[in-house]
This record gives structure tokens, C-alpha cells and sequence, in this order.
């Protein structure tokens, strides 16, 4: 029934498009023409923009911050002077985060994780200092930014266009009329979508120049870095976005009782997705999935470490099995420490390992639950990708937190292998300089592509697709079975 | 006179579906937050009750009577008891941590226990009682109160009712208290009803403190809500038609609520950024590089963590534990340098940045709550200050042991000192919400008095 109202022949879907054009230009010229519209559209655009200008500002800020702070490392890592390898273990070092070009536009999860990681023997640290830490308490009533303003400020001005494109013929008694002239609903619904995004592109197609400006300008500290294919993918995500809720205005216009209620019907799933959903989500996924307080996951690593033979007694335990004959001859008994230390050092490591790959995985699964939310709220679909493009989700802390422990593991078998090397550990002259401390390279950490950021989210993106492509039918659906007056 | 209208003005709106519809999400979704709240305090509750006595229980049976592994590697783990009314505001809870350890050397053992929650978390924020009261409440104020007069007046129907011997401010006041009445009742009942029927009230430390917190909450949440309607009311007076009301009030919620305080943090962020953490920590390493090196020279740094008595002998204990007290303090001095720089400069920053916090009631109203809950980081800052003092009780009661290189008696384990926390006067919490409520409620009426003065011009 559908197909047969919507797909006329040929000679009249030409008809059908003029008379499509002639609505949305109809449409946008009235939008245009609405002062309230220009005031709406141009206080979102000076906001964008404002929150670009703002982004960029701040990254570039920051980013300069951490490069500058991770060569400063380095020099004192070389320049430490002599001291035993395993002291040089003890002094650890700091890689910094650093900060993707892109979290200018969405900061993401940045402010509420750590901004480094210090490594250091026999512990294994989560990235400390986060920026929330230090942030005033207002900040977490939300901050302005070009991700904000594109995925919850856009959709209404996006509402404030569509809710009365039924509705509001209807109420009027225009909408009989428009049909007995003959334009095919499919035209109608064409030309009124249309006639929404135009204007729309009013605020998009400026604030995507100026973004690429400000993004291009504010050149990364990296210049290795693959920002284009990433800044590509959230435009195209922010316009999906503005897409969905399009559809999504104009369907609830066509079955809405009156114009009034169609406002409200849209407020509603506005302030839903765009307050109501993230913590409700969130609140979900730890139910799913419940992960430890802080206080649990440290006293766990703790108990474990109690079960744990004290020094004296490893020391005892490695003479032992040294006068057992477990060992070969190249360890001399003057070795029992070097033995004792690498076996505690293992043992550690596989414990944080342990501990802190469960509570990650834990994480893991929370967020997968909180993308699953996305079914209901195509705007923390978007959310979720959006962050993921920027490259500031959890996704890419790990990433960025796996290549620090790595860094740490070949840092302490550098400097332990060392001391096992020289059998003289114990000994209060052994030390070692900077052809040693050179041995262990720069800490030096790729980010990863566009194209994995986006697979590692392929829910959401399928989560998008199924909105974009079931809010178009409910909006051919919503029309073809509206009610005339 | 007032009073009959009021509850003529309630039988009338108590009558409309959709008035009904908004009231009974209105109290779905303060249930559902109350009840999420009254689960996580809970379990608060019973993680604190869990961890609080975990320290004296272990050092009843330590693994090791050595003094310098129970001072300096052992430390006491200090619990923070969950804020009075934690159930109603997560706050700041989910970003300071509600547990130290405390160690005698340890040198930034107050800041090493950092929280752990999932950042998707803390981003996302939390639904409770706080959220509703910040951003559902005004809302709901407004969608009852955009039509006080406007419909009533473009239908003519206003007209017949002041040919009745009432003025037009008595029926507006009418209409005001009941809406008021209608929303504010579940907004404070059900939340504290919930709050009541779940907190443990055995202990008396938590009673005195739900005390003097739900007073505050309570007056924290009209105060708010008076601002409110005092705007509705303000745009009411201005005689516009209902649906030009609508569309005025969503605005002035979008730019209050959401859009001033979004905008004022990113203000923040460029006018007063913070101090650079990872430049102090690049500082303090430098601050503390010479101590750190010579110290393992004269140590053997092997030895300093590592070291026993069958390879040094008692003698070369009580040497190692006086050098390494020494290094401790020469480093732990320098390092006080770098990071009283960074408070200093963190607090003024934090001064300057809250005083654009008035720009919004939002912002305003989330401050007193969270100070009412005992989720700021008032509380938080507190707990952290305890610490501290009884880091240094710690420390001084283990030194002499320490510096002896002694094995403790189970007597002068019994007699270490134990960490308990107590609350901050109340009259500190007074004194920090006093002034914003007063603030709130003195605009609330202010601009409640303005729209009825407005009233008087009211076109018929």
C-alpha cells in the first residue's frame, strides 16, 4: 500500500521532484525568513565555534604540556647518574599521555583519566591525575565543546525545524490542500526534509570550515599523526545525527495529534537522550557487569600479596633450593638475592597483570553494555562513536596504557637482566651510567588507526545504520498514514 | 481569600491528565533515583563496615613484628564513613577517593589511593536524587506553570472570574502556591522518605549528622525552586500568548540549566586553567633528583628496599634506617615546596572559577546540595586533612622503633594508634551553604515579588 501511494510512475516522480524542491525551498525560505530561527542558528554557530575555538586552545595547551614533559623524562632518565640497575628500576620513569589533535573537538573521557603513568619495579600504577581531580566542582554539570554542541545542542534547533512541518499544516488546514494539488506524499515528506536540512546547512557547512581551519592550524605536536580520515568520519557522524533526528521530527509531525504535542513528544526524547539515557545506561552496566571500589580492587591485590613468603623468607627459600641442586652452576650462591628479586619481581608483575586485566575487563564490559543502550538512543550511539573517532575513549586508554606496561616490562628486564648478568646485586658499589640507562629506548607510542577505532565500535555503527535506515521508514510511514485534518 | 483559591486552583490542576501524567513521572523518576541512591549507600555502608576495623584486624596478627615493615610498609588504611546523606547526591564521591593508606615514609601516601571507577561513569554522571532536583525539577515547574493566565485570558474565561469580588494578584498568588505546594511535596518528601527508611540510624555520629544535612537539603531545594518560579512567573506577567510562554521558559531552561553552565566551564578552562599536574610532576622529579641519587649512594639502593638482617647485621639496620630517614625528610621537604606551590596556585584558580558559578541557579544549587550531602570536596579535603595529622601521629609513634631497627612486641602494636574519622563541625557546612541559600531564595523572591508587581499591568 505504501510502495503503491509513494512510487507513482515515472513522468509524475518528476512532477513529484519539482513539487518536492518547491516545498523544501518553500520551507527553508520561511525558516530563513523567521527572525527567531536566525537567532537560534546564530547563537548555536557562535557556540560552536566558540567551543572550537576553546578545544583547540586547550589541546594545544596541553599537548605541548606532555611532549614538552616527556623529553624533560628523558633527560633525567639519562642523566640520573650512576647508581645500581635495580635503584634505576626504583626511580622509575613517567611516560605522559599524549593528546589526540582531535580531542579538541570531543575531549571525550580525557578529563576523568589519568594524564600519566609512572613505572617504576614491583608495582604497577593506573595512569594518575586525572584532570577532574583538579577541575572546579561546576565542571561536572558538563562542558561546553564542538561534540556537545554538535550531538545535543544541534538536534534542537533540529527539533525547533521539523515538530511543525505536519503538524503545524494540519493544525492550520493547509496540509488537505497541499495533497489535492496533487503532490505525492513522498514528495511532501521530500521536500519537508529538505526544507529542514537547508537552513541546517546554514550552521554545519560554517562550523565544519572553520573546525578544519582551527584543527588544520592548530597543527599537531605529532605530525606523523592521521587526523584527516578521523576528522572526516566525525563530520560524517555529526550529520548522520543531525539526519536521524530530521527523520525523526518530521515522523513524529506527521502522526502527532497537534503541533503542541509534537513539540513536547520531541522535547522529551531530546532531554531523554541527551540526559536521561547516559547515566541510566550507565547504571545498567554496572548492574551487568559489577566492578570493584577502589578500596576492594587495592585490598585484593593486598590479601593476595599476604599469602606471599616475606624476603627473609624467598632469600631462605632460593638457598634451599640452590643446596637442592635445582639450580645450574652458572648462579654462584652470592646470586640467592639476584634469584630471589627477578622470581619476586615475575611474580608481581603477573599478579597487577592479573588484577588489573580483570578489572579492565570488567570495564570493558560495562561499556559494551552501555553501547548496547544505544538501541534506545541513537545519540549514545553517536556519543559513543564520536569519542571513539576523536580517539578519546576508554578504547584508546587502553591502548595507550598496554603500551606502558609493555614499556615497563622491557624496561625492568633491560635493567634486571643487567644485574643477573653481573652476579652483584648486593653489593653497595655496584653501579651503572648512561650506556646502560641509553639502553632502554624513548617511550614512543603509536596511535591506532581510524579504521580500528571505528571496528572496535561496530555496534554502534550498526546501531547508527539501523536508526538512520528505521527512523526513514517510520517518517515514509508516519506521512503515508497521517491524518489529514 | 488566597487560600480558597489555592485549593481551587489544586482540585483544577489535580483534575488534568496531563498535569497528572507530569506528577506521576515526575515522582517515577525521583523514586527510581532515591532507590538507586538508598542501594549504592548500602553498599557503601557495608564496604566501610568491611574495611574500617581491616588494619587493627591485621596488625593482631602481622606477618612481620618488624617496626619498619609495619610503619613503612603496612601503614594503616584510613576508611572514610559514607557522607551523611551519600544516598541523595554520588557528588564528588566518584572521583576523590574514600580510603588512604598511610604509611610513616610513604611520601605521597595521601594521594596514591587514587579512585577507581570506570571513566564512562564519571562522564556520564549519575541519575539521582541531585540530578532530578537540578534539571527535572525546574522543568516540571515551568510545564505547569507556562499557562498561569495565558489561556484563561485568550479565552476570555480570566474576565468572568474578576467580575467576582477577587484581584487579579490573589489568583495569581492562588495559582502559584498550589503549583509550588504540588511540585515541591514530592520533590523533598519522597527523597527524604526513602532516605530515612534505609539510613542506619545505630550509630549516633549519623544521626546528628542527617540532622543538620536534610535541613539544609530541604531549604537548598525550595530555595532553588523558588527561582524558578519566580521566572515562570516573571514571563507569565508579560502577557503573552501560552505557547510563546513555552518556548521563552524551555530557553531560559536550556541557557540556565544546561547551555550557562557548559558554557561557564569552558570559560573556566581558558580563562583560569588549572595548574599543569604533569609540569609539578616533571618539578618535583627535578626537586627531589639530587636527594634521590646521592641517598642511593649512601645507601645502596638495593638495601634500602631490600634489606635484612642476615646480610647487614642489627648495627647496619639501625645505620640504614637513620640514613634513610634522612633522605626521606631531605626529599620530603623539597617536594613540600613544589606541591605548596601547586595548591596555592590550584585554590586561587579554584577561587577565581567559582566565582562564575553565580552566572547560573544550576550551578549554584549543585554546590549546596553536594555540600549538604557531604559528597563536595569539602568533605573529601576533611578526610584528606585527618590523614594527614594522623600520618604524623603514625610516624612519630613508629620513628624511635624504626631508627632501632626493633621487632614490636604485640603490647606496642596494640598501643599504635588507630585512625577514626570525625565529621567536620557542622557550623563548617553551615557556613558554606548558608550564604547560597540565602542568595537563592533572596532572588527567588525577588523575582516572585517582580512578576506580581508585573502583574499589575496584566492586559486583559
Amino acid at each position: 500500500m505504501i510502495a503503491g501511494r509513494i512510487g507513482p510512475a515515472a513522468p509524475q516522480r518528476s512532477a513529484g521532484g519539482s513539487a518536492a524542491l518547491a516545498i523544501a525551498v518553500k520551507d527553508a525560505t520561511e525558516t530563513w525568513r523567521d527572525g527567531r530561527f536566525r537567532w537560534a542558528a546564530g547563537l548555536l554557530l557562535v557556540l560552536l565555534v566558540a567551543a572550537m575555538a576553546g578545544g583547540v586552545q586547550h589541546q594545544s595547551h596541553i599537548a605541548r604540556q606532555h611532549a614538552d614533559a616527556q623529553l624533560a623524562e628523558r633527560d633525567a632518565w639519562l642523566d640520573k647518574g650512576d647508581m645500581n640497575p635495580h635503584a634505576a628500576a626504583h626511580y622509575g620513569a613517567f611516560v605522559f599521555k599524549p593528546v589526540q589533535p582531535l580531542s579538541a573537538i570531543d575531549p571525550g573521557l580525557d578529563p576523568f583519566l589519568g594524564v600519566f603513568v609512572f613505572l617504576e619495579a614491583h608495582k604497577q600504577q593506573l595512569a594518575r591525575h586525572r584532570p577532574i581531580e583538579d577541575a572546579s566542582p561546576t565542571r561536572r554539570l558538563g562542558l561546553l565543546t564542538p561534540a556537545t554542541a554538535a550531538l545535543l545542542l544541534l538536534p534542537l534547533l533540529v527539533v525547533s525545524l521539523t515538530f511543525s512541518s505536519f503538524a503545524g499544516e494540519r493544525d492550520q488546514g493547509t496540509l488537505r490542500p497541499l495533497l489535492a494539488l496533487g503532490i505525492g506524499r513522498a514528495s511532501l515528506l521530500a521536500g519537508k526534509a529538505l526544507g529542514a536540512l537547508l537552513p541546517l546547512l546554514l550552521v554545519i557547512v560554517p562550523a565544519a570550515v572553520i573546525g578544519a581551519v582551527f584543527v588544520w592550524l592548530n597543527a599537531p605536536a605529532d605530525p606523523d599523526a592521521a587526523v584527516g580520515a578521523r576528522a572526516v568520519g566525525l563530520l560524517a557522524l555529526y550529520v548522520a545525527h543531525a539526519v536521524i533526528w530530521t527523520g525523526l521530527g518530521l515522523a513524529v509531525s506527521a502522526r502527532a495529534r497537534s503541533q503542541a504535542t509534537a513539540l513536547v513528544v520531541l522535547l522529551a526524547l531530546w532531554f531523554g537522550n541527551a540526559f536521561v539515557m547516559p547515566p541510566v545506561a550507565m547504571a545498567i552496566a554496572k548492574r551487568v557487569a559489577p566492578s570493584p571500589s577502589a578500596i576492594e580492587f587495592a585490598a585484593a591485590i593486598e590479601d593476595e600479596k599476604l599469602t606471599w613468603p616475606t624476603w627473609d623468607e624467598r632469600v631462605d627459600g632460593v638457598i634451599e633450593r640452590f643446596l637442592d641442586g635445582e639450580f645450574e652452576s652458572t648462579l654462584a650462591p652470592a646470586n640467592v638475592e639476584v634469584v630471589a628479586l627477578l622470581e619476586s619481581e615475575a611474580e608481581e608483575t603477573a599478579l597487577y597483570d592479573r588484577h588489573f586485566a580483570r578489572l579492565f575487563e570488567g570495564y570493558a564490559h560495562q561499556t559494551r553494555a552501555y553501547e548496547r543502550a544505544g538501541v534506545m538512543a541513537p545519540t549514545l550511539a553517536a556519543r559513543v562513536l564520536s569519542m571513539a573517532l576523536a580517539g578519546t575513549d576508554d578504547l584508546h586508554d587502553r591502548a595507550f596504557s598496554a603500551a606502558a606496561a609493555q614499556y615497563r616490562t622491557r624496561m625492568l628486564s633491560t635493567l634486571n637482566s643487567e644485574l643477573a648478568q653481573s652476579g652483584r646485586l648486593n653489593s653497595f658499589d655496584y653501579v651503572r651510567g648512561r650506556d646502560l640507562w641509553e639502553k632502554v629506548p624513548p617511550f614512543d607510542y603509536a596511535v591506532p588507526t581510524a579504521w580500528w577505532a571505528v571496528s572496535q565500535r561496530s555496534w554502534s555503527v550498526v546501531v547508527l545504520g539501523g536508526w538512520l535506515a528505521v527512523i526513514c521508514g517510520a517518517a515514509v510511514w508516519g506521512v503515508s498514514s497521517m491524518r489529514l485534518e | 481569600m488566597i487560600p480558597f483559591l489555592a485549593r481551587h486552583e489544586w482540585r483544577v490542576l489535580t483534575a488534568s491528565a496531563v498535569v497528572q501524567w507530569a506528577i506521576a513521572i515526575f515522582g517515577m523518576a525521583l523514586l527510581a533515583a532515591a532507590g538507586l541512591g538508598a542501594a549504592r549507600a548500602a553498599r557503601d555502608g557495608r564496604s566501610f563496615d568491611a574495611f574500617a576495623q581491616r588494619t587493627s584486624h591485621q596488625l593482631a596478627r602481622p606477618a612481620s613484628s618488624r617496626a619498619d615493615v609495619i610503619a613503612n610498609e603496612k601503614g594503616w588504611l584510613a576508611v572514610m564513613p559514607p557522607a551523611p546523606l551519600g544516598a541523595l547526591a554520588v557528588g564528588q564521591s566518584d572521583v576523590y577517593p574514600g580510603y588512604l593508606k598511610v604509611t610513616a615514609r610513604n611520601l605521597d601516601a595521601v594521594a596514591t589511593g587514587d579512585q577507581i571507577e570506570h571513566p564512562l561513569a564519571v562522564a556520564s554522571g549519575h541519575f539521582d536524587a541531585a540530578f532530578v532536583v537540578l534539571f527535572l525539577y525546574p522543568l516540571l515547574i515551568l510545564a505547569v506553570s507556562f499557562d498561569l493566565t495565558a489561556t484563561e485570558r485568550d479565552r476570555g474565561t480570566l474576565r468572568m472570574v474578576l467580575a467576582q469580588p477577587v484581584r487579579l494578584g490573589d489568583v495569581v498568588i492562588g495559582k502559584m502556591i498550589a503549583r509550588a505546594v504540588m511540585l515541591a511535596l514530592p520533590v523533598i518528601l519522597i527523597p527524604v522518605v526513602v532516605t530515612l527508611a534505609t539510613a542506619d540510624f545505630s550509630a549516633t555520629a549519623e544521626a546528628a549528622a542527617l540532622r543538620t544535612s536534610l535541613p539544609i537539603w530541604i531549604l537548598a531545594v525550595l530555595a532553588y525552586g523558588s527561582i524558578w518560579h519566580g521566572i515562570a512567573l516573571l514571563v507569565n506577567s508579560r502577557g503573552w500568548n501560552a505557547a510563546a510562554n513555552a518556548l521563552v521558559l524551555a530557553g531560559l531552561w536550556l541557557i540556565f540549566a544546561i547551555v550557562g553552565p557548559a558554557s561557564t566551564n569552558l570559560l573556566i578552562a581558558i580563562w583560569y586553567p588549572m595548574p599543569s599536574r604533569v609540569e609539578a610532576a616533571v618539578q618535583a622529579r627535578a626537586a627531589t633528583q639530587d636527594a634521590t641519587v646521592q641517598g642511593s649512594r649512601q645507601l645502596g639502593q638495593f638495601l634500602q628496599d631490600h634489606p635484612t638482617s642476615a646480610n647487614v647485621g642489627q648495627d647496619g639496620m639501625r645505620q640504614f634506617a637513620m640514613l634513610q630517614a634522612a633522605r626521606d625528610k631531605q626529599i620530603a621537604d623539597r617536594l613540600q615546596a613544589v606541591e605548596a606551590t601547586f595548591d596555592a596556585q590550584l585554590q586561587r584558580q579554584q577561587r577565581l572559577a567559582s566565582w562564575l558559578s553565580v552566572l547560573s541557579p544550576t550551578m549554584v544549587a549543585q554546590g549546596v546540595l553536594l555540600e549538604a550531602a557531604g559528597t563536595s570536596a569539602s568533605r573529601f579535603d576533611h578526610f584528606r586533612a585527618e590523614a594527614r595529622a594522623f600520618q604524623q601521629r603514625w610516624k612519630a609513634y613508629f620513628e624511635p622503633f624504626v631508627l632501632d631497627a626493633a621487632a614490636l612486641t604485640t603490647a606496642q602494636l596494640e598501643a599504635a594508634p588507630a585512625f577514626t574519622y570525625t565529621e567536620a563541625p557542622v557550623s563548617a557546612t553551615l557556613a558554606r551553604t548558608a550564604g547560597p541559600i540565602v542568595a537563592m531564595g533572596a532572588v527567588g523572591l525577588f523575582l516572585l515579588w517582580a512578576g506580581l508587581r508585573a502583574y499589575r499591568g496584566y492586559a486583559l
